[in-house]
Order: C-alpha cells, then structure tokens, then sequence
C-alpha cells in the first residue's frame, strides 16, 4: 500500500472508530443500567456498576409477564410486517407494471400517508377503531400500523418493481402466465431483498409503538411491550435501571431480526431506489 | 405462512379471553410507587374473591401518564373499567358532566359515609352526587437535612412566616449549602409553592372562589401577591444549578444524597429520597419537616393542609360487585394495612394507627386535625388550566413573566376551560 | 414495455377497458389495489378527516362533540408564541438533518458501503440507534447531557469550569435535541446509501480508475452522481421525518425550558393530548399535515424532477 493510501486508511478507521464509539456507548451504558441501583444509575450513569445487580435482569426473564408482552408483540409486528409485505406489494405491482387513468393520482392520494404521524389524530383513529369493534384485538393495532406504513412500503416497493426485466414478464405472458400468476411466481420471489428491506422498517416503528397499543388495548394480558415497560413508572418514583434492563432485553429480537435481513437489506435498497 | 397462521389463531384466542363476564369487577389503578403496593392490591382482591365465591376481581395497572393519556378514550368504549383510580378536582368534574360515571349515593348510607373523613367523602361528589370512593391522602409538607440546617445555625422550628424562610434560605446560602432543593423540569414541584402561596395568601375559600371566576377569578391581587413571594425566593436564586434539568424524582436523590438543606414535598418524599439517593439509603433518621410558613395578613389558616386526595370512581353500567368491593378495599382493615406499608396515609377515620414512622403518622395526625385541606391546584383546575398554572410558576422562577402576566395566563386558561 | 402495458393509442376508454380486461390487467387490478386502498383511506384518511372536522370544536375528549367554536383553535394557534417557537424549532431540525445528518450518513456510507465482515459490524452498529426504544434513547441521553453526573458535567470537572446544564440552558438546550435526532436516525439514512452505492457498477469505476481519476474524482463524479435519486429521497425522508420529531422530546427537556424545545408534535402532545384540548390538538394536526403536505409536493416538484421515486 503507498503512503497516502496508508494515512487516507488510518482516519477511515480513526473517523469509524470515533463514530461507532459515540453511538455505541449510549447502548452499552443503555445495558449496564440494568445492574445498577437507581440510585447508582443516577450518580454514575457510565461506570461499571458496584454490584452487579444480575437480579434485575433475572426478574424480568423470569417474571410472569415479560413473556407474555414479548410474545403480544411478536404477533403484532409480525402480523403488520406481514399485512404491509402483503397489501403494499400486490398495490406497487399494479402501479409499476399496469397504467391506467388516475394511477398518478392515487398514488399521490397514498402519498398523504408520509404526511401524518399516529399522535396527530390519536383520538379519531381510536374513534375509528372503536366503531369497528376492534378495541382489545390486537386487530386494532396491527390494521392501522399497517395503513400507516402503507405509503413508505408503496414507494420503495413499486420502484424495485419497475426495475424487474421486462424481458421476463413478456415471455411468462407468452407462456400464459396472467398478471396475477406473474405476481406470486416471479414479482414476490425476486423480490426477497426489498420485502426485507421495508420488513425490517415497519418491524422497528410497530416493535416500539407506543401511543396506538395504549389506547387500543386495555386488558393487560394484551399489552405489548412499550405499555409493559411502563410498571416501572410509579407516579413519584422511577425504576429506570429495570426499564433499562427491560429496554435491553427488548432491543435484541429487533437486532436479531435485523441481523437476519441485512444481506437482504443491502441488495434490496440498492435497486429501490437508485433508479427510483 | 404457517407461523402466521398461529399468530392468527392466538390474536382468535386473546380476543376471547379478554371479554369478562357479568359482574366481575375491573380495576384500572396506576402505578403505586413502591412494589409493595401492586401486591397488596392484589392479595385485596384475592381476599375479596374469596369471602365472594363467584366474583372475580381483576386489576390492570398503567404509570400516571398513560393512564392520563388513555382515560378520555377508554372511558367512552365498552371496554371501560368498571372503577378507576382518580386525582379527583377538575378532570373528575368533567368525567360526571360527561355522564361516564355512576351515581352511587345511594349505595353508601351515612353508617358507610362515618368511615371517611367528610372532606374524602367531599372529594368524591359533584353536584351532590356521590361517584366514587376516597382511599389516601397526601400532604405536602418543606422537608429539611437536618444535619445541614444545623451546620448553617438555622432552627428550622423558628421558621413561623415567609419572611423566615427567606431569612433561612439566604442565611444557608452564606453557609455554602444549597438551600432548596427543586425538580423544576417537572413544573408542578415549583408550582407546589405557588399553589401553597395562593392557599396561605387567599385561603381555600378564596382558590374556589377564583376557580369559579368570582372577584376577577385568578387576576385577583391575592394571587399577584403569590407570584411576587415566589419570585421573592426564586431571587435569592436558592436552587441548586440547573434545577431546570431536574425532574422531581432525581432532585429527590439528590436531596436524599444531602445536596440541599429543604425540599418541598408530600409524604411520598420519605420513601423517594431513599430509593433515589446514590446510597440507595437516603438520609434516614436526618430527615424531618417543618409545615409550610404563614404568610403574614394571609386568609388562610396556617394549619391548613395542602396536597392530594385519591380514590376510585365508578363508571357507569358498573355491576353491583363493584360498590361492594371498593367498600371492602377501603375497609378499616385494609386502610390500616396500607398505611403500615407506607403505600400511603390512609383517610379512613380510624386507620391511622397502622403507620409505623412518626414523621408520616405526625403528617396524618395534621392532616386530620386540618380546618381545610387544600387540592393540589394543578388538580383542582383540571388538565388545561392546571397545566397553564404549573407552567405559569416555573415562568415566574426562571424570570421569563412577571407575576401580574402569570396571574394573567392562569386566568386567561380558565375563561377558556 | 409498450406491448405489454398497451400503447395508449386513440382507442375510446371503453375499448380500452375491454382490452385490458381481455389481457387480465382489469381483474389484477381489482383485486390487487382495493386492500391496499381501502385499509388505507379508513385507518389514514378517514381519521385525518375526522381530525379536520374536530379543530372546529372545543372538545375534552369527555362528552359530545357540540361546542362548534369555528375557527377560534387556529387563532389561538396563530397567536400562540409557543407554537411559534415550535415551527421555527421544527425549520432547525429540517436544517439540521439535510446539513448535518444526511452529509455524515454519505460519508459513513461511503466508507464502509463494500461487502467485508468489519463493515457489516459498522452497519450494524450505525443501524442500533434506530432500533433503540425513544425512551430509552431519551433517558440515556438525559444522563449524558447531565450537569452533575453526565460526560458533560465529567468534562467540565476535567476542565476545571462550572458544570454546565445544557438541557436547562434556553440557547442550547435544543442544540442537544438536534444531536440526539441525529445520533439516532442517521443510521436509516446511512443503509438507503450504502444500497445505492452497492449499485454502482464496477465497470464505471474501473473505468475511472483507468482514465486516472483520484479518489475524490471518483466520488464527485462517479459515485455521488449514480445515487443522485437515493439521496433526494433520502432527504425527502429527513425533510418530512423532522416536521413529526416526537418522541425524543418529551423524554430529554418536556418541552422546557421556557417552553423553548417543543416541535409540532411534542407541542400537540403537551397543549392538545395532555390538556384535554382534544378539538386544539386537531388544530394542529391539521397545521402539521398541510406543512407536510407543501413542503412534499414542492419538494416533488423541484427536487425528484417528473417520474421521480416519489
């Protein structure tokens, strides 16, 4: 290697370094808070701890109910990871690879789904949910996760879905294959690497949703994680070293289901949008 | 596809579960702040359940802030509980005008009334309907580190008035020493002090007044005059540095560390200095309090109290059981019971001897022989205009309004109430 | 693509309908977008419409919905300094992630973008921030800012000066807000990057190499030019994703102080949700929604150029 590219190497790995030190000790100190007493996790919110307090996180895998929220979770995410997979990729199918009058305008109409976060009109979509009966079903969280997420998935999926070879939907067609069977044997299976893409997207937003599971779901053996975390908030006093320990816990499905996407991801994205 | 399949089939199966037969009983409680309390809710309903085979008691906790969040909606859904926990004040009146909650004066005749205080069983009515059931009372109280008084050569037992408290404060401050300890990112531990003012200054009878808007309603000079005694203090500039980053439970740790000499507070302060100190011990035997000072020319009665009521009120279409079992969660057994684990002081007229520290007993036996005991304000006033008066006090302490413009923005929030 | 999609010749709609119904193209598209649009205009629209409706009324949130009040919610809005400060707080936050966030994204990007084991760790690593639950990336970070206890009040002790209590800090408090938004979103940004440049086809590089441009050639003008498209909708995202920061406010300053750090969400929350100005909070939903919505097509106009990824 010749020397500027020696040095050029050297603040490459300084600079990741720096970074990845930055964002990584938030996230450790995140995990440490587990051990600590809440008093210690106030007064050395970065050191190791004292004592290592293993109890915490033991309780909390060992308690009833983390389980049962871990699990109400899974369902809803994976239940709105995939609705949105589902719905979003068989409507992009149509707005890549059929025109017709006012596709332009749809898509524009979806498009006011980026403009809008859940807590702006919390009440009239639990007004909405409500009149559906879907109050305590966890129906009611998954359906609007999914319609909230439907814009973002539209636009990615539709573009990954222009850059198919148009070489192959012509020779299916030639075979007989229709626009559905087309679909489901060629679009779906080529398209692995975007579906993980928006997948892990709207698994992290529906993984850590809040607000909408709050109002929706009142039975506690309904709760998901985010409401269940909430025990550790007395009204005067904070046990932030369990919900940290809690936190921790909760981030890992998240960074498995990350792990297992990323070649995925990868492939995905690159096609999506460069060409847009 | 298939694990989706039994995704579906468990969403089928909760959805079953959650539906709850006749007259069971649904509680919605938030948080307690000490573990102790979620159990003995629990072990209550367990007890319940037993002395009434065929009833099933269920309760479902949220922290304070969900639980605020999430009311309006619930309670406008079949999926209400059939009681829930409340601050009583403001919120609660706009609960019985929306007729979600049940009248229950009926089921509580005057020998069920005499095991309530008559301000508890106040608390729970409007219009001269009783909804609900009074458990606990709070009361706020300026705590102070002895051994940091000491060391200043302040005798906090002398502090009678206003002006001795800012005496004190100045005199501690000399000494090197923090004089009060505050968790201003909060808002509402500055406005305990404005609304403590305003009840020394008008006097309970004076706060109803301008909640009702009569005499000008919170432009009244009474309430000036709060604001001026607090931005009194506040000049001396007696908080520790950046109080304005400090949420009420941290400045509870760094009060039970001995970072400041006075901490204003209810009693849930002799538990929180603990749980949050550094030691994890908290200042132990060196903690004591003195009542909030005069204010000299005030209408209020200096031993009047100031703090919070709760208890649970029932919603409408609530089953029978369910007046029976707040009946049964209040009883003098488990009042008693519940003041001995320090969950909270009970308000049950006789169920004071349970409490084993004497600093909370002497803040029960207060509040019992309290003329009047004065709602937390921002309770009072309900969720806007509360809001608008704890963000008015943290405004006068940061120098950002006056007192008069204070005065001013609580007012201009109630005409819009 | 012509053969297949049909030419839109001078053909009558009915015939054109005919045609793609003999081509099977009417029953897909029956079939395939009602779900999407359906779900979509009762969970989305419907609500937002309902919303609109709302910011007519004063509303607790407890009763019926009959105190028509007009247009008094957007006067109060429009008269409100809070508010004010929270759309002025909401153009720092677009600034900060278009000038900040997403440039350190494309460096970040361009430095691990190819396929080794060390540089999928990075990914990782850059990508957690975002998986991390707001709250806890509140609390967190409320430690660091700390005065007493955090690095910053470590570093001021270092140093021998005052502690220093940047979140109570009206200048500066919101200049910590910005670092945590970015700390935790540019990693998003980071992977729609790296994808794009994984695209870049080696034989353009190649060819630069052997035209002999240096390495910043290649970058200004091989690489940055073919993910043109990635970084417009990237910064799309950033634009619209700053005007709905929520979630990381209320944890780190509430607001406070002063009222200095809301942003429109955060200030919907506090003055709408949490005051039981329910018909308020619509107010300004409906404010947020139309700022989204200009800034969008405008954005769509000038910058994504027609047929763009949007």
């Amino acid at each position: 290697m010749n020397r500027p590219g020696f040095f050029l190497a050297l603040v490459r790995a300084a600079v990741l370094s720096i970074v990845a030190a930055l964002v990584i000790v938030p996230l450790i100190a995140t995990f440490l808070g587990g051990f600590k007493s809440v008093g210690e996790l106030r007064a050395s919110p970065f050191g190791l701890p004292p004592v290592w307090r293993i109890e915490t996180y033991t309780d909390i895998l060992g308690g009833p109910v983390f389980w049962g929220y871990i699990q109400n979770s899974l369902i809803i995410s994976f239940s709105a990871v995939f609705l949105t997979l589902m719905l979003a990729s068989m409507a992009a199918y149509i707005f890549a690879q059929i025109h017709f009058f006012g596709s332009k305008y749809i898509q524009a109409y979806l498009l006011l789904g980026l403009m809008f976060p859940f807590a702006t009109a919390i009440v009239p979509l639990f007004l909405q949910i409500r009149n559906f009966g879907l109050l305590d079903n966890p129906l009611g969280v998954i359906l609007p996760q999914t319609a909230f997420s439907m814009a973002f998935a539209i636009v990615l999926l539709r573009s990954f879905f222009q850059q198919l070879p148009k070489e192959l939907f012509e020779a299916a067609y030639v075979d007989g294959c229709g626009y559905i069977g087309f679909f489901f044997r060629f679009t779906l299976p080529l398209s692995t690497p975007i579906l993980a893409t928006v997948g892990t997207f709207v698994f992290v937003q529906s993984w850590n949703n809040y607000l909408l599971p709050l109002v929706v779901i009142n039975d506690s053996a309904g709760y998901t994680w985010p409401l269940g975390i909430m025990r550790y908030r007395g009204e005067f006093m904070v046990e932030w070293n369990r919900i940290l320990a809690f936190v921790s816990l909760t981030i890992l499905p998240a960074l498995i289901f990350f792990t297992f996407t990323q070649k995925y991801i990868v492939a995905g994205l690159t096609r999506g949008s460069v060409k847009g | 596809m298939k694990s989706f399949c039994l995704g579906a089939a468990t969403v089928l199966g909760l959805t079953l579960a959650g539906s709850a037969l006749a007259d069971d009983v649904r509680m919605l409680a938030i948080e307690p702040n000490v573990p102790e309390g979620r159990q003995y809710y629990l072990d209550v309903a367990k007890a319940y359940e037993a002395a009434n085979p065929g009833t099933k008691v269920q309760f479902d906790f949220l922290d304070d802030t969900s639980f605020k969040s999430k009311l309006p909606t619930l309670l406008q859904s079949s999926a209400r509980p059939d009681a829930f926990f409340t601050w009583t004040g403001g919120v609660f009146y706009e609960q019985a005008k929306a007729g979600v909650l049940k009248d229950i004066s009926v089921d509580f005749t005057d020998a069920d009334r005499k095991n309530y205080s008559p301000s508890g069983i106040q608390s729970m009515s409007h219009d001269g309907k009783l909804y609900g059931v009074p458990m606990y009372a709070a009361s706020v109280v300026l705590w102070y580190n002895k051994a940091l008084v000491e060391k200043a050569g302040v005798d906090p037992k002398a502090i009678k008035n206003w002006e001795d408290l800012l005496a004190a404060s100045k005199k501690i401050q000399g000494a090197g020493i923090v004089p009060i300890v505050m968790g201003g990112k909060d808002k509402w531990p500055i406005a305990l002090f404005y609304g403590q003012l305003a009840a020394r200054i008008a006097g309970t009878d004076g706060v109803a007044a301008a909640d009702k808007g009569e005499n000008e309603g919170f432009n009244n000079p009474a309430f000036v005059q709060a604001g001026e005694a607090l931005k009194q203090l506040a000049d001396l500039k007696p908080f520790q540095p950046g109080y304005m980053d400090t949420t009420q439970p941290k400045a509870a740790g760094l009060f039970g560390d001995g970072k400041g000499a006075f901490y204003l507070a209810g009693n849930f302060l002799v538990g929180a200095q603990a749980q949050n100190s550094a030691s994890g011990k908290g200042l132990g035997d060196d903690l004591d309090f003195i009542t909030f000072p005069a204010v000299d020319g005030g209408k209020g009665d200096p031993a009047d109290t100031f703090g919070g009521v709760n208890g649970w009120l029932v919603t409408k279409d609530a089953g029978k059981s369910t007046v029976d079992f707040l009946k049964f969660l209040t009883n003098n057994k488990n009042q008693t019971e519940g003041g001995r684990l320090k969950i909270w002081l009970p308000i049950g007229t006789d169920a004071q001897s349970g409490i084993a520290d004497p600093r909370l007993r002497r803040i029960a036996e207060g509040l019992s022989k309290a003329p009047h005991h004065q709602l937390y304000l921002d309770q009072m006033l309900g969720a806007s205009v509360g809001a608008a008066l704890n963000d008015a006090a943290a405004q006068i302490v940061t120098g950002d309004i006056s007192p008069e413009e204070a005065a001013a923005l609580v007012e201009e929030a109630r005409e819009m109430r | 693509m012509t053969t297949m999609t049909g030419s839109r010749s001078q053909l009558s709609p009915a015939a054109r309908i005919a045609r793609m119904h003999r081509q099977g193209k009417l029953t897909a598209l029956l079939l395939f977008l009602p779900p999407a649009l359906v779900l979509f205009t009762l969970f989305v629209i419907w609500p937002i419409f309902n919303a609109a409706n709302l910011s007519f009324f004063k509303w607790s949130g407890y009763g019926a919905i009959d105190n028509f009040v007009g247009t008094q919610n957007y006067q109060r809005l429009a008269n409100h300094s809070v508010f004010h400060q929270s759309l002025w707080n909401s153009v720092k936050l677009i600034l900060a992630s278009l000038f900040i966030q997403i440039p350190l994204a494309l460096t970040l990007a361009l430095l691990i973008y190819k396929k080794t084991s060390i540089n999928t760790a990075f990914r990782l690593i850059f990508f957690a921030p975002y998986i991390l639950a707001e709250i806890a990336s509140g609390v967190i970070w409320s430690f660091i800012f700390d005065g007493d206890f955090g690095v910053s009040g470590q570093i001021a002790t270092a140093l021998g000066i005052e502690p220093f209590y940047i979140l109570a800090d009206r200048q500066f408090a919101f200049l910590a807000i910005i670092t945590v938004v970015v700390w935790k979103y540019f990693g998003y940004h980071m992977m729609i990057f790296i994808a794009a440049l994984q695209a870049v086809p080696d034989d353009l590089i190649e060819a630069a190499d052997i035209d002999g441009a240096g390495r910043w050639q290649k970058v200004f003008y091989v690489k940055l030019p073919l993910i043109m498209h990635a970084i417009k909708l990237s910064a799309f995202f950033a634009i619209v994703g700053a005007l709905q920061v929520f979630d990381i406010i209320i944890p780190l300053t509430n607001g406070g102080p002063s009222n200095s750090t809301h942003s429109i969400v955060s200030y919907l929350y506090t003055y709408g949700l949490a005051q039981l100005n329910v018909g308020y909070g619509a107010a300004v939903g409906v404010v947020l929604f139309i700022l989204c919505m200009v800034t969008a097509f405008s954005y769509r106009r000038l910058a994504m150029g027609k047929g763009g990824a949007l």
